[in-house]
């Protein structure tokens, strides 16, 4: 008797976890689904919640090579700037509707993931090392692009302005980049997810765990690596293509060390390898983030990443290993008999 | 005998700059027999079992499995082949439940829809039932023990090389331990290689034993049967 009640409490407890984590995924999402009601007539503050799911959505992507693949990764920028370029390129060219463009910028960028990674895989490029390859190629491509006056230069390429088109994907408004990054961000949440219950995941858990034992037991090590690279690149290709349009213009800045440098704090800091992690951190802190660039930039300007630093600092000393913990901790609490 | 060897390493060497580790040896493991792989601290027993599972590439001399010359080859390729192996030191997979840790091994031969009944399987066989949500990282050193031998029986290998799994262990624990691998070698035919610093592990389980030192071979031979008797019992 007492030994079935012990599985039997364990069941419920995990259902009633399992449904209460439903419902806060079902409000947040009506939230986000709404917020444009609430903020619609503020273009500004649409802007500053579509950076802030931009954000969201490149990070989890980052969680696929960074949080369950364990590398060190930089490269969001490239893949970024990337998907951008081969999107804007294509409209300006070619008048190839940026739908279409978005998916050739992912495949763009997956090919060039897979160029860099299979040297840096093959040769077991890891941790710091990974990192300053990786960035190192951000800043390549920027000094590519900025020379290379065909496709980049260091001028801004407009896109052509339209105030409502769908086929050229331009509008006056930030609210249909908005949900596009909603989308986005869904879609990554999805992959990872599908990710982790299947074999690729289970995989890379375990190289990040120990190498060489998870080979002997008949893990491909670079096959594995190289296919979480891949399908980041894509995801965080077709943001890329998004975020050109959602500005406008595409600029050899756009790939930016700066910015992949910020992903992999996000993910971080989110907790790293925890699905929403990277999702809940870029919410508080590129939010709280913008917001105090938005309130102290004006009269000390650099004050707002005074505060920043504070605040990963604060968050690296007191929850070590991801804001997502936060709620782990109360969860655990709640449902703890 | 009628059996046949599963397993044939021929003149291997590797050395480490200027150590010679691995020093022109030979060895051949038949099918379904369990071998015992002894010598002193050095002698070249884990370098040998980093060859042979290709995570060291021997500088000379081939690895020949199932009539397959593996030589350089990588270490996922072999397991795919049919060979796994434990580590000196456990090398478990700290966050990971152990049921996780068991998937990662089954994934070697079964596909997504069958990958649950063999975790299962072998969750059961290694007797782990009440511990596979466990996370390794939690286990002690005997529980560690069974998860990496358990995670190395998931790959379904025809050749499993154990390297010093006995180590560590009290002699109550060590003699479960060595039932359940002289389960694995009857009941799931499983040829056993095992490197033991542990007598009683070798003379118990090992019908043919192999005595390696400074990288040479300098014996083999069977075991004495009433020492094999003594620690049966």
């Amino acid at each position: 008797m007492a030994q079935a009640a012990g599985p039997l409490w364990e069941e419920i407890v995990k259902r009633k976890q399992r449904s209460s984590k439903t419902v806060v995924m079902l409000v947040s999402l009506s939230l986000t689904l709404l917020l444009p009601l609430a903020l619609g007539s503020n273009q500004y503050n649409m802007a500053l919640a579509t950076t802030v799911l931009m954000f969201a959505a490149v990070s989890t992507a980052w969680n696929i090579i960074g949080g369950i693949g364990r590398q060190l990764d930089l490269t969001a920028g490239a893949y970024l700037g990337l998907g951008a370029f081969t999107t804007g390129i294509l409209l300006i060219r070619w008048n190839i509707t940026p739908w279409l463009g978005m998916i050739v910028g992912g495949i763009v960028a997956a090919a060039f993931a897979a160029l860099v990674g299979w040297p840096l895989f093959r040769f077991k490029v890891k941790e710091v090392w990974y990192a300053l390859s990786s960035s190192a190629l951000v800043e390549v491509l920027r000094v590519i692009f900025l020379m290379w006056d065909k496709i980049g230069g260091p001028v801004e390429r407009y896109l052509p302005y339209y105030s409502f088109s769908l086929y050229h994907l331009r509008f006056s408004s930030y609210i249909p980049f908005y949900y596009l990054m909603l989308a986005m961000l869904l879609i990554a949440l999805f992959v990872n997810y599908r990710i982790i219950n299947v074999r690729l995941g289970y995989s890379l858990l375990a190289l990040g765990e120990d190498e060489d034992a998870a080979e002997v037991l008949g893990v491909n090590a670079h096959a594995c690596k190289m296919r979480a690279l891949m399908i980041y690149a894509f995801l965080v290709g077709v943001i890329g293509g998004i975020y050109a349009y959602m500005y406008g213009f595409i600029h050899p800045n756009f790939f930016s060390v700066t910015m992949s440098i910020e992903v992999a704090i996000l993910g971080i800091v989110g907790g790293i390898g925890i699905t929403y992690g990277p999702l809940i951190a870029a919410v508080l802190l590129v939010s709280a983030r913008e917001l105090l660039r938005a309130n102290l930039g004006g009269g000390m300007e650099g004050l707002y990443l005074v505060l920043y630093g504070t605040v990963l600092i604060l968050i690296a000393l007191f929850r070590p290993r991801g804001l997502a913990t936060l709620l782990h901790r109360t969860s655990r609490r709640l449902t703890s008999h | 005998m009628g059996l046949q060897p599963i397993l044939k390493v021929t003149n291997v060497s590797h050395r480490f700059g200027s150590l010679l580790a691995v020093n022109n040896v030979s060895l051949y493991i038949e099918t379904g027999e369990m071998v015992g792989l002894i010598g002193p601290n050095g002698a070249g027993k884990t370098t040998l079992f980093n060859i042979i599972t290709g995570l060291y590439k021997p500088h000379s001399g081939r690895v020949v499995f199932k009539g397959e010359d593996i030589t350089g080859w990588l270490p996922h390729k072999i397991c795919r082949l049919g060979m796994s192996r434990t580590f000196q030191v456990t090398r478990a997979f700290n966050e990971m439940t152990v049921e996780d840790a068991v998937r990662v091994g089954a994934y070697n031969k079964s596909k997504e829809e069958t990958v649950r009944a063999k975790v299962d399987d072998i969750v059961a066989f290694c007797e782990l039932t009440d511990i596979r949500t466990r996370k390794c990282g939690d286990l002690g050193l005997a529980q560690l023990r069974k998860v990496e031998l358990a995670r190395a029986l998931a790959t379904d290998p025809e050749l499993l090389l154990l390297d010093e799994a006995g180590a560590g262990l009290n002699p109550t624990e060590l003699a479960a331990f060595v039932r359940m691998v002289r389960r694995i070698n009857t009941e799931r035919r499983v040829t056993l290689c095992a490197v033991e610093h542990v007598m009683q592990m070798v003379m118990g389980l090992c019908q043919r034993i192999v005595v390696l030192d400074s990288g040479e071979e300098i014996a083999t031979g069977t075991p004495p049967r009433d020492q094999q008797q003594s620690a049966r019992d």
